[in-house]
């Protein structure tokens, strides 16, 4: 039934001929994926008029026919979507389709398929770009007719520098020695001072540990402990020593198969075993194992593929090309994952239960000293050994001789004995520093099927192998693929999706250090997600990540190191009000820190804040009986009562059901399932853990016992300096005025209450100062308290 | 806060009259109270709130309200295979599968006879005010993931609970309580754990998460001041930390942090209001008698006199949780313990809210996150195992027709056979009643239109409302 719509496409080409040319991927590909592929899209089950809009040749043939009419029809029961789909189109949309056909209807594979293309650099004739990410973001930005925002000043950019990468903030000496070279001769000096140290692989983790979803607790049901903390070390360990990501990816999904597999590459299998589990005593082991199947692909397609698979499960995707055989194909890849032990009765009503397979480690670092130690003892026994059977033997000669002889082994045998004891009790420690972990261990594969509808009653599915998803190829050889097949598969880029992974990778390094990604869905790179708003950038950052050999600390430098990441977070209304996304990147976001930020910071301000890397889970202060909706067994919170208490916020441990309310209250997700954005949100309850949570009040009196230690000062002095402190700025006179005015009516107040400020001081597990006024401690505690809660010392500007 | 309360606050601070007026607009993004979607309501609600009773661990449709007289003769007889097979079974895999009658008695109440089991003498007294449906089904046999789909409509983790999309739906009413409030009680069988995931915000924004109210310790958790502060300290810091962050923003000029000075004081308010609440020592003592609530006890019964308080006082989505239904064994005994703990509760909250007039538009909903098998379970004394393809909940109040049952299961009260309704049908009535279509009300996320009530077909049960 064709119709004649050539006077509408005229209208609507030259009514618009003012804008840039339709982009498909960027205009039209959203439109159709979120309107039509519903039912004309990869569903065959749900396709209606066996038509379908997402393949280029069938698409072809609907706009020669009555694309354009059915759209834009009148008629209700004519026009596309259907009223029930409850998916109108809009009248910008509609347009945007005709204008698409009336430019000749121009397709292109999804972007995220097809492999990244290096586009030369622009050439800016403008003095503002210092790296070629500056040069692509300056073109667009003059495009949009935007100016790029100045530089922040040096000791805001030192603040989001650290903030940015360890996650901490800079002391007042790191401010005094980099203010005044930052934006000139010390920048790449301070860059790499701080992803040398040992607190970006913490930065890291934070944000890692979201996407995997590690967690101190099983998730379900019981939510009892499980053994994985040394894959949390392992994590930030390898973001240290800057591990290639293409080899952290094969280490985490196949470490056991690697012919080269050690402790550090066991503890990185544990990725597979991070999932929920359960054995509530009515679990059926068929149920839970489909249930852990669907789990590990969805995590794996979203952490690396930036897809969501999981949709697959029950029934093909309807937005993008995976079948439901593509799930059950990928899920084949961990069906020799050993399961069993646990499922069949292995698992325990205790803390910590057990989930086998496990196996006792030490993390590297630990291992080192250990295996040194353990060296250096062998040789001392050795030595004393020797010493004594030279001893015994004696030498021919004078007594005079003799005697110096016997000295010499008597003092090498006491060295040796001293040595013996010192390296014993060093070898000791390092043992009770043994964590078991969850590991993979490969066992026969189970058999995969389809589970019909995600059925998993229902056996009368397709067996399958591990494979790839179809439209992406297919991983050569007849010989069954493995974990380690998959893992090289995703970071290959010339026969794999390695070019995919780059992306969805960079494009979170971008989201971290601008606070929204070059496309906005972190998690869905497929046709309902966001396409990138520079997609020539994103691409070539995707090609310089593959070709630096995966290099995760070059990306970072090279993304902080542009004009664009130093620009001031000030925004004019203007451009508040032409970009309020900041999409154009024309200026640096500001935005809340994370929870363990929030929580380190305090610390850290404070004084309290104990640094050390690695180890087992720490527990702040929580409320009483917070776990008590837990049982299987019955629990009580034991806070830790020596310097655990003070960790940073990635050690603390993550129960799933009942995440500790300080991280729950800043959005720090339960980790149940793959989480890349979390959300910033500012609630009531948050503001009530700043203001009241023991922690805080004890970070607050620390900070206070710092203040007054500080050589006589006046009380404007101090107020200055702790304010300082916690923001790397001075305070102006009305916020002097504030804090002292809060000073002296606290003051007042507590020396007509000495009791409350004994009460007030005695928060917290940290010492009193004893030499110190109790009333001056409580009242100096209220004026850090204020200061903790200022939005701007919670705040990445 | 209403704009008199919030104008002396602010005028403490010494703001000015054009600051103000930017402030009260603020009012309607800011963190305090929320305001409906645009759109919503759908159409006219019939309630403005709920208040859901949760029976969690799965109370038995067998001894409630589900008679089944077929199921009596054959008990100790094998269950017939037909019913059985090829049906997923929770912990009496592998076992023998003996019938078990009823272990109590039913009679017929009210004007149209319902059948109430003489564990629940005071459902009695509310047979005509109830909608009984007995024909509910779920897609989840074991604890943990069944009240993951009763409250969030699916098993997999991480999605919002129904009090979370409906505030964020329609707002919250109150100016100084949160919009979705969760309480617990246990009295009964070593109860079953529950998840906070329960009440979780999902991937809706932090503030419609359910907040937990505790009837021990600080009711909601930081709430109280820290030791050595006074109120009037606690208030002074507040406005301090407001007049600094408002005098930074004249620099910054960023919205949130208006949206932040509005949860400052938010939660200012409510370490006066939540207390306040929580403290029922004031309420006549012919409520409390009328409850059978004790002050600070943390029973049931106090959570459903709260739960009025809470419904007074605007509170969108009240949840109490009662965690001890969890019988495979000695049904009996805790049959008894659990009906004690909350025949009579449930019953005066009913009362009290008809004769305050909030019954009207304050929907209840009773239920558990599933049933209990029609067969023998004997950890100790006769019990019943997990059971989801049937079960029994109940409707009242906000424009649900009192006084009816609605659909069965079969003879032994194994499968809902006639009007089912699966649990996403329960989600789209609840969301309806309160002038929500659960078709259109979706949120983007992944890539998807997620909405409550899921990919599934689901309906309005018509059939049951006024």
């Amino acid at each position: 039934m064709m119709k004649p719509i050539s006077l509408l496409l005229f209208v609507a080409a030259t009514s618009l001929a003012a804008e840039p040319a339709i982009d498909f991927n960027r205009d039209v590909r959203p439109i159709l994926s979120d309107k039509c592929f519903a039912c004309h899209g990869p569903d065959e089950k749900h396709r209606a008029a066996k038509l379908r809009l997402d393949v280029e040749k069938d698409a072809q043939r609907a706009i020669k026919v009555e694309f354009l009419d059915r759209i834009s029809s009148k008629d209700e029961t004519e026009r596309m979507p259907p009223k029930k789909a409850n998916k109108p189109l809009t009248a910008k949309e509609i347009a945007t389709l005709q204008r698409w056909v009336a430019e000749g209807a121009k397709w292109s594979a999804h972007w995220a398929y097809v492999t990244p293309k290096k586009t030369i650099e622009p050439h800016v004739k403008s003095a503002w770009p210092i790296n070629w990410i500056d040069r692509f973001l300056y073109v667009r930005m003059r495009q949009e007719k935007v100016e790029p925002s100045s530089d922040a000043n040096a000791v805001t950019l030192i603040r989001r520098l650290y903030f940015d990468l360890t996650g901490l903030p800079p002391s007042p000496a790191d401010i005094a020695t980099f203010k005044d070279s930052v934006l000139s001769t010390q920048f790449s000096v301070l860059v790499d001072k701080l992803l040398a140290s040992e607190h970006f692989g913490e930065r890291m983790a934070m944000y890692w540990l979201d996407l995997v979803r590690y967690a101190d607790t099983v998730g379900y049901h019981g939510d009892q402990d499980h053994h994985a903390s040394p894959y949390r070390d392992y994590v930030i360990d390898a973001f240290n020593l800057n591990l290639r990501f293409d080899r952290f990816t094969r280490e985490q999904l196949a470490g056991d198969l690697l012919p080269e597999s050690g402790v550090d590459q066991k503890i990185a299998t544990c990725y597979n075993r991070l999932l929920q589990t359960s054995h509530e005593g009515g679990v059926q082991a068929k149920e839970y194992l489909a249930i852990y199947a669907a789990d590990r692909v969805r995590n794996v397609s979203a952490v690396w593929m930036g897809a969501t698979v999981g949709c697959a499960q029950c029934h093909n995707h309807k937005f993008d090309p995976y079948t439901a055989k593509d799930f059950y194909a990928l899920s084949a890849f961990f069906a020799d994952v050993d399961e069993e032990k646990h499922l069949r009765g292995g698992g325990a009503d205790a803390i910590p239960t057990k989930r086998a397979p496990e196996i006792p480690v030490l993390i590297r670092k630990d291992r080192l000293v250990y295996e040194d130690s353990q060296r250096r003892l062998d040789r001392a026994k050795k030595s004393l050994a020797e010493a004594i059977e030279g001893r015994k033997k004696g030498i021919d000669g004078t007594n005079e001789q003799k005697r110096k002889v016997d000295m010499a082994y008597l003092e090498e045998i006491e060295l040796q004995t001293t040595t013996i004891k010192a390296l014993e009790t060093q070898i000791a420690y390092y043992k009770m520093r043994i964590r078991p972990i969850m590991v993979t261990q490969a066992v026969m594969p189970r058999t995969t099927r389809i589970l019909p509808r995600g059925n998993w009653l229902d056996e009368t599915g397709e067996v399958v192998q591990p494979a790839i998803p179809a439209f992406l190829g297919k991983i050569p050889g007849d010989k069954r693929s493995t974990r380690l097949d998959l893992a090289n598969w995703l970071t290959d880029s010339k026969n794999g999706v390695g070019g995919l992974t780059a992306r969805v990778f960079v494009n979170r390094l971008w989201y971290l250090f601008f606070g929204v990604g070059l496309s906005k869905s972190l998690e869905d790179f497929g046709g309902q997600g966001e396409p990138p708003v520079h997609p020539e950038l994103l691409d070539n950052l995707a090609i310089e990540f593959i070709e630096s050999g995966w290099d995760v600390k070059h990306m970072v430098k090279l993304i902080v190191s542009s004009r664009a990441y130093r620009q001031s977070s000030l925004a004019t209304q203007e451009l508040r009000e032409k970009d309020p996304e900041n999409r154009l990147y024309a200026r640096q976001s500001s935005f809340r820190l994370p929870a363990e930020s929030i929580r380190d910071n305090a610390l850290a301000v404070s004084g309290l804040l104990v640094l050390e890397v690695g180890g087992s889970s720490a527990k702040p202060y929580q409320p009483a009986g917070f776990y008590r909706h837990l049982n299987f067994p019955k629990r009580e919170y034991a806070s830790d009562k020596d310097v655990k208490q003070w960790r940073r916020g990635v050690y603390v441990h993550w129960q799933r059901q009942y995440l500790h309310p300080m991280l729950r209250a800043f959005d720090a997700p339960t980790r149940e399932e793959c989480t890349a954005q979390r959300p910033r949100s500012n609630t009531p309850l948050a503001a009530l853990v700043l203001l009241n949570d023991p922690t805080f009040i004890e970070c607050a009196r620390v900070f206070g016992q710092r203040i007054l230690g500080w050589a006589a000062k006046s009380d404007e002095e101090r107020v200055t300096l702790s304010f300082r402190e916690a923001t790397s700025r001075n305070p102006d006179d009305a916020e002097r005025g504030v804090l002292l005015k809060l000073l002296n009516a606290s003051r007042t107040r507590y020396k007509a209450d000495a009791k409350a400020a004994q009460d007030m001081v005695a928060i917290g597990q940290s010492p009193v100062a004893k030499a110190l006024d109790v009333v001056e401690l409580a009242a100096w505690t209220s004026v850090c308290r204020a200061v903790l809660n200022l939005n701007e010392v919670v705040t990445r500007e | 806060m209403n704009a008199m309360n919030r104008r002396s606050f602010l005028s403490t601070t010494g703001l000015g009259s054009i600051a103000l007026n930017a402030l009260l607009q603020q009012d309607a993004s800011a963190a305090g109270k929320a305001q409906a979607l645009a759109g919503l309501p759908h159409h006219t609600p019939k309630a403005k709130r709920v208040i859901f009773l949760y029976m969690s661990g799965g109370p038995s449709h067998l001894e409630t309200f589900d008679w089944k007289p077929k199921l009596a003769e054959l008990d100790g007889k094998p269950m017939p295979e037909s019913f059985t097979k090829g049906q997923p079974i929770a912990q009496l895999q592998g076992q023998v599968l003996k019938a078990q009658g009823a272990l109590t008695k039913f009679k017929q109440y009210g004007k149209n006879g319902q059948w109430i089991s003489d564990f629940l003498p005071y459902h009695a007294k509310m047979a005509d005010d109830i909608c009984i449906v007995k024909s509910m089904l779920t897609d989840q046999i074991n604890h943990d993931p069944a009240h993951t789909v009763m409250n969030t409509g699916t098993a997999i983790s991480g999605r919002p609970s129904m009090g979370s999309w409906v505030n964020y739906g329609l707002g919250s009413e109150s100016q100084d309580l949160p919009g979705f409030v969760v309480m617990t009680s246990f009295a009964g069988r070593n109860p079953q754990p529950i998840s906070q995931r329960m009440w979780n915000n999902g991937f809706l924004p932090g503030k419609f998460q359910g907040v937990e109210f505790n009837s021990v310790g600080d009711p909601v958790y930081y709430l109280g001041n820290p030791k050595g502060v006074s109120p009037q300290q606690q208030h002074d810091l507040v406005d301090a930390v407001k007049e600094l962050d408002q005098h930074r923003n004249k620099t910054i000029n960023s919205p949130d942090v208006e949206t932040r000075i509005a949860a400052y004081e938010m939660a200012f308010r409510m370490q006066t209001s939540v207390p306040d609440l929580m403290d029922i020592s004031k309420e006549p003592k012919e409520a409390l008698e009328l409850y059978g609530a004790k002050p600070g006890d943390g029973s049931f019964a106090s959570n459903c006199l709260l739960a009025r308080r809470l419904a007074e006082r605007g509170v969108r989505f009240i949840q109490l949780y009662h965690r001890d239904w969890d019988h495979h064994g000695d049904l009996v005994k805790y049959m008894n313990i659990c009906c004690g703990a909350t025949d009579r509760a449930t019953w005066a909250l009913m009362t009290d809210l008809k004769r305050r007039g909030l019954l009207d538009d304050t929907l209840i909903v009773w239920g558990g996150e599933f049933g209990r098998t029609p067969m023998f379970q004997g950890k100790g004394g006769a019990g019943r195992d997990h059971h989801m393809k049937g079960f029994s909940m109940w409707l009242a109040g906000g424009g649900i027709k009192p006084g009816m049952s609605f659909g069965a299961t079969d003879e032994l009260g194994y499968h809902s056979v006639e009007n089912k309704v699966h649990v996403r049908d329960l989600h789209a009535t609840v969301l309806h009643q309160l002038g929500i279509d659960h078709n259109r009300f979706t949120v983007k996320y992944q890539g998807l239109d997620m909405k409550l009530t899921g990919v599934e077909p689901s309906r309005v049960v018509k059939e049951i409302l006024a």
